[in-house]
């Protein structure tokens, strides 16, 4: 009994790396300029079939993939940002546009998707990186998946490195907290939120690539679904805060473990109820600056 | 002497909605000039486009010698202007990443003497560095607007409004620092409804509907019959 119990904690705070990567490419994008980017899951998606077809048809190892990914995304990322964003903050009712607009990418990427990769569910294999089985508590988990959790935990570190050691982090985390003061003091926020949204989608084909191996086989209309997890991740640790999506993977990570493991037949709605009991207990997320009022 | 800065011809508003109309002034090296305006007079909308935050929709700005309308807000902060906005502080981050923010284009060691310096002038602010910008109370989170503002070595300091919200007492502390700062050859354009700021302005213009309607001395402001009925209630002064 005991060591389930810890076998769930260990396994989801693990697991939680890889949910906050997840809701950290939307949260960034979220931060810089408070809309959301409705098509985060199907870029997810897209990063996935990055390292499938890579792998099926060449057998390139997806660490390089992701090296690869995290350079295309970023500058198709700053590539949205500088056709779309300067727009959209010039029209009447920028963030109703932004759901139209976020959404329309959105399903223009799933229906090309489909019509590249087909509508199957795919799969990888799981052996891509070697067979060396990490054993905690009596329990296996296999090669890719520490992998993957190890990655996660990369990026996560080196994310927090920018943020809060470098001059350019430092001025993302000014344009979240208050765009116009930033401008104020000279920044120009739409380099910082452009660089911003590069990374976004960065870290979105990172978890991309590695999604077949964190959450099995992988779809085009995978999209949404992710796009909802994130979303719940990142509105559980407080939405805008960076620190806090860590927080809230970790949180969600852990409530899933719980759930497969006691209540398994209840886990598909571990992200809903997680999320609605925060809302409650705390609408601004487990970091927010208590109650929101709309 | 020349202007420091010289704004004509300013024309800008909201959408459709035009705020100023033809507003002009300028502000010598050294001076400490109050543009006087009750609520909704504009004094924010005309910071704001100085700064380059709001875009003209006609008119000029320079400054330092250099047109200045085509830069944008990057640019001005870099020749020397600052904007202490109402807000003057980023909340969620801690003081010392404020003042940081306020100095961004320092070099490392002109940060380092800098935030020195401000700590020395506000001892609070080092006491609170870690601190949540949003832990501080009223009057502290104008002195980090100041010494954010203060950061970048400015050689005119926009204020808009720096007593909103202060209790009198805080009002004074904010007008001694201001007579503090006189020795470092920096301007001062500070937007106001107090007319306790009169007390530091070596000039004054009286905004209203977006409109300049007076320009001199204070002198001259408190002999003027319209104006003084309008500011200072028909029998002060
Ligand atoms: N973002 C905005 N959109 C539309 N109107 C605005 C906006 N900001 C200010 N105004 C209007 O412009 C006028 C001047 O406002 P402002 O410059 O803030 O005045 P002050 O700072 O002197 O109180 C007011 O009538 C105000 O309602
Ligand atoms: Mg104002």
């Amino acid at each position: 009994m005991e060591t389930i119990l810890a076998y769930s904690i260990i396994g989801g705070i693990l697991f939680g790396f890889f949910y906050a990567l997840l809701g950290l490419g939307l949260n960034l994008v979220f931060g810089v300029l408070k809309m959301v980017n409705l098509a985060h899951g199907d870029f997810v998606m897209l990063g996935a079939y990055g390292a499938y077809v890579a792998y099926s048809t060449s057998h390139i190892n997806p660490l390089i993939t992701i090296l690869v990914e995290i350079v295309a995304f970023g500058i198709v990322g700053m590539a949205l940002y500088y056709g779309i964003v300067p727009r959209l903050l010039k029209s009447h009712d920028p963030e109703m546009l932004s759901l139209i607009l976020f959404f329309g990418v959105s399903q223009a990427i799933e229906a090309l998707a489909t019509f590249a990769f087909g509508q199957n569910t795919q799969t990888m294999n799981p052996n891509v990186f070697g067979n060396h089985p990490l054993v905690i508590f009596g329990q296996q988990f296999q090669t890719a998946w520490w992998v993957s959790v190890l990655v996660s935990a990369v990026a996560l570190a080196l994310l927090y490195l920018f943020l809060y050691r470098s001059k350019l982090g430092r001025a993302t985390r000014a344009v979240m907290g208050n765009r116009e003061e930033t401008a104020a003091s000279g920044i120009n926020v739409n380099r910082v939120s452009t660089i911003a949204f590069g990374i976004g989608l960065a870290l979105a084909g990172i978890a991309g690539a590695l999604t077949p191996f964190m959450l099995g086989g992988i779809y085009t209309t995978m999209g949404v679904g992710i796009t909802v997890t994130s979303f719940a991740i990142i509105v559980i640790g407080a939405l805008g805060n960076p620190l806090g999506t860590i927080i809230g993977g970790i949180v969600y990570g852990v409530a899933q473990f719980l759930m497969q493991s006691y209540l398994p037949s209840w886990s598909a709605m571990a992200p809903f109820v997680l999320l609605l009991i925060i809302l409650l207990v705390r609408p601004g997320g487990i970091l927010g600056k208590g109650a929101r009022y709309a | 002497m020349d202007a420091l800065l010289r704004a004509k011809g300013m024309n800008t508003g909201y959408d459709q909605l035009q705020i100023l109309w033809d507003a002009a002034l300028d502000v010598k090296a050294g001076e400490r000039v109050v543009v006087l305006g009750s609520n909704g007079a504009g004094k924010t909308t005309l910071l704001k486009s100085l700064i380059g935050i709001l875009p003209l929709w006609s008119g000029t700005i320079e400054f330092d010698g250099h047109s200045v309308d085509r830069l944008r807000t990057d640019g001005r902060v870099r020749r020397g202007m600052a904007y202490m906005s109402e807000v003057g502080i980023i909340a969620d981050l801690s003081v010392e990443d404020n003042l940081r923010i306020g100095g961004y284009f320092s070099s490392r060691d002109a940060l380092k003497s800098k935030m020195e310096a401000m700590f020395k002038e506000f001892p609070i602010l080092r006491e609170r560095r870690m601190e949540a910008a949003a832990s501080l109370s009223g009057g502290q989170r104008k002195m980090l607007a100041a010494a954010r503002a203060l950061m970048g070595d400015p050689k005119l300091l926009m204020m808009d409004e720096p007593s909103a919200g202060l209790s009198p007492l805080l009002v004074t502390e904010i007008l001694r620092l201001v007579k503090n700062l006189e020795g470092r050859n920096m301007a001062f354009l500070i937007a106001e409804q107090n007319i306790k700021f009169l007390e530091v302005a070596t000039r004054v213009y009286v905004l209203d509907s977006g409109r300049i309607i007076f320009s001199g001395t204070v002198d001259e402001l408190q002999t003027n019959d319209a104006i003084r009925r309008a500011y200072f209630g028909v029998d002060a002064v």
